[in-house]
């Protein structure tokens, strides 16, 4: 295909690749608070998000809720649901080694997965809603997309913002820095780890709002974002939000320009051998401290 | 139809029917059960996308066998395990049920990703497997299998079909001649997706077809933006796609939102032949897409079979309907049922009568016996093994699939024309919204 910077087609793939970035860049928002306050990766995390769209779906579609008010309680879901995982699962094996809090988590995953087949069957659901979308020169840009896109941008500044100009963000920062000075300052690590549980599954929660309206519901929905999303996470530097908020969008180019010039399978191929590549040049991530 | 033929599809029928009417198998004593490993995908994206359809279909066929009294006397046990939508499951399912389980043999299998490697598996162990679904001609070409047979379709009769119905209809019904017709084939990329792609371009380009994309992508990818914009600067005039669920919908998704148009759009089974589906995400945006699969039996016309056999699809059904609350039976349905049928009721009781009992080498043997005509089975197509030494030994050399076109959320035939019924809806009417 000959590459010219006079093609429409190119840029769509450019610009519909930015849009993708930006879902993948909400969907490692609470993952990474997660990692950097609490030192623990919910590998569960994609999972809780189909919890989120599950709720979305039968608030919206059997009870009637309008959608902004099944968006927000998507959110409050998750965000409890973020919580009680900490609290009943995460905290008991909080000082243990790293790889347990793996299986662990990685067990919530499975049981998540059953529990949805269980609850919801394996049927594919769909919200039934379309926005449409917006023709600019021969460019097609699906509306949907782009209010994700908005949506992660607003919320990685609104984040920025509660983390500096808040005191709980302040405290939530203070303890991603120092978890064991700063009790002895007054900081409650349980409340906050408690706080930032409920962040994350807030984040994972608004990730369902914006899925739901682009993806089929299936238990096993979270196979399509867990590992994308983790690797982003790891590429940007884990626990490093704007590192991660980055990598997003390089990921989803190389996805785009890779299906573009080459096929689809290729894209995956190249993020995927960028992403090899980064971790022997910098392991620690894109943005990640070596410490 | 000759005489013989019709002789033949009666007895076929009387068979069928005497089954449902009657205990033909059963005998005055009860012997051990023949227990049979059912290997299906009850969770995982593989469930919803016919799988379960076709597990139930099996579970029909062994409730009826033995409601009847069973084979020979011999009780159907089905030790059902699920496949979870992963290969190495599947994998791991079948020798623990041959291993440990100790079953007789295995039957089922969705998916063709799990087909091939677990055929030839099950194979080198000597041990009998009966495919009921996945459909990839890699499980047979050049394998040489021994004790794995598969009645079902297989996926370069897929690749066929699409294309000579476009060759048949190309120039009546879009007033492109063939050999000007611009076609681009789009496919998931494990053994079912690549292998009736690669039917698809060689039968299209066979008949001269401009092939003007081919191009595989993973079922599970998150996004195909990259691909609906390169399908809108190849303008194709038809889309040849074969996927599974989440992928077909995301892809239609994605095409509507990116304006990509086209005069046809041609499904090739999986998620193609879930019209329940495809209606409740698409609405009107489902109508007129093409489906090629093994046909659904409840749309053949009964007369067209042997006798009785009809009354057996209304039995299936009729169950499938009461299980499930569905209004729409899929062909995945028709294909676990009529496999499973057609081993309980030609195969096995063979294998007991003439060759002794249900060991893979009497299964095997009673296989390679199968001759049953067309008509003689509830898909319409006979069943006639190729024998070992053939490139594709242990598939069904009669098996065909039909070209089918949703309407209005009803699914009806348009080829071959020799069952039609209806006219191909062809191109696009105006104001769809794929329509150009």
């Amino acid at each position: 295909m000959e590459f010219s910077l006079l093609d429409p087609f190119l840029w769509e793939t450019v610009i519909q690749g930015l849009l993708f970035g930006g879902v993948l860049a909400l969907l490692s928002l609470g993952l990474n608070i997660i990692f950097g306050v609490i030192d623990v990766v919910w590998i569960c995390y994609a999972e809780l998000i189909m919890l989120g769209m599950y709720t979305i779906y039968f608030l919206y579609t059997d009870f009637g809720v309008p959608l902004p008010l099944a968006f927000l309680a998507g959110i409050l879901v998750v965000a409890v649901l973020g919580a009680l995982l900490h609290h009943l699962v995460i905290r008991p094996i909080l000082h243990t080694e790293p790889i347990n809090q793996l299986l662990v988590t990685g067990g919530v995953l499975f049981f998540l997965q059953g529990l949805a087949t269980m609850m919801f069957s394996v049927e594919f659901r769909n919200l039934g809603v379309s926005f449409g979308s917006v023709s600019v020169a021969e460019m097609y840009f699906p509306v949907s997309r782009i209010i994700a896109f908005s949506v992660s941008i607003v919320a990685v500044v609104a984040l920025w913002l509660f983390l500096k100009k808040t005191y709980l963000g302040t405290a939530i920062r203070a303890i991603s820095q120092d978890r064991d000075v700063m009790p002895l300052m007054g900081v409650s690590p349980r409340k906050i780890y408690l706080v930032t549980s409920a962040l994350g599954g807030g984040l994972a929660g608004l990730g369902a709002c914006l899925l739901v309206l682009l993806y089929d519901i299936h238990p096993a929905i979270g196979l399509t974002f867990g590992p994308i999303t983790f690797m982003v996470c790891v590429l940007g530097g884990l626990g490093n939000m704007i590192g991660g908020f980055i990598a997003a969008f390089i990921f989803a180019e190389f996805i785009a320009l890779g299906g573009f010039y080459a096929e689809v399978e290729w894209g995956y191929v190249l993020a995927f051998v960028f992403f090899i590549v980064m971790m022997f040049i910098r392991p620690q991530g894109i943005l990640g401290s070596k410490s | 139809m000759t005489f013989t033929t019709s002789v033949r599809r009666a007895m076929w029928g009387v068979l069928g029917a005497a089954a449902v009417a009657t205990v033909p198998f059963a005998s005055p004593q009860a012997a051990d059960p023949i227990r049979i490993g059912v290997i299906y995908d009850f969770t995982g994206p593989f469930a919803a996308g016919g799988s379960q359809a076709a597990a139930i279909g099996t579970q029909i066929a062994i409730d009826l066998i033995n409601e009847k009294g069973g084979v020979e006397g011999h009780k159907i046990e089905a030790i059902t395990a699920d496949a979870q939508s992963k290969a190495e499951v599947a994998i791991n399912e079948a020798t623990r049920l041959l291993d440990q389980e100790k079953v007789d043999l295995i039957m089922g299998v969705y998916s063709s990703a799990h087909c091939v490697p677990m055929a030839q598996k099950v194979d080198s162990q000597k041990k009998f497997m009966w495919a009921n679904v996945c459909v990839a001609s890699a499980v047979f070409k050049g394998k040489n299998l021994q004790y794995v047979f598969r009645g079902q379709v297989h996926s370069d009769q897929f690749g066929w079909a699409s294309c000579t119905f476009l060759n048949e209809n190309a120039e009546a019904k879009l007033g492109i001649k063939p050999s000007d017709l611009k076609v681009a084939i789009i496919h998931e990329d494990g053994p079912y997706g690549s292998g009736v792609a690669s039917g698809n371009e060689e039968n299209c380009k066979k008949y001269g077809m401009n092939v003007v994309l081919k191009e595989g992508y993973a079922a599970t990818a998150p996004d195909l933006s990259s691909l609906v914009t390169k399908l809108r600067r190849a303008r194709p005039d038809v889309i040849l796609h074969t996927g599974y669920n989440p992928d077909i919908t995301l892809f239609l998704r994605q095409a509507k939102e990116q304006g990509l148009k086209w005069l046809a759009l041609i499904g090739h089974g999986a998620g193609y032949g879930q019209i329940d589906k495809l209606v409740a995400t698409f609405g009107k945006d489902a109508d007129f897409i093409y489906n090629v699969d093994p046909v659904a039996a409840q749309l053949l016309d009964p007369k067209t079979l042997a006798p009785g056999l009809g009354d057996l699809t209304a039995e299936m059904v009729k169950r499938y309907k009461a299980q499930t609350g569905a209004e729409q039976v899929p062909p995945h349905t028709s294909m676990g049922f009529n496999q499973a049928w057609i081993f309980f009721t030609d195969v096995l009781p063979r294998a007991i009568k003439t060759y002794g009992g249900y060991d893979p080498e009497a299964l095997r043997k009673a296989a390679l016996d199968t001759d049953i005509p067309v008509g003689g089975t509830i898909q319409g197509y006979g069943v006639k093994f190729n024998p070992p030494g053939h490139e594709m030994a242990g598939q069904n050399e009669r098996s065909s699939p039909v070209v089918m076109q949703y309407v209005d959320g009803v699914t009806k035939i348009v080829w071959p024309s020799a069952i039609r019924t209806m006219d191909p809806v062809l191109p696009l009417p105006a104001g769809h919204a794929y329509a150009r």
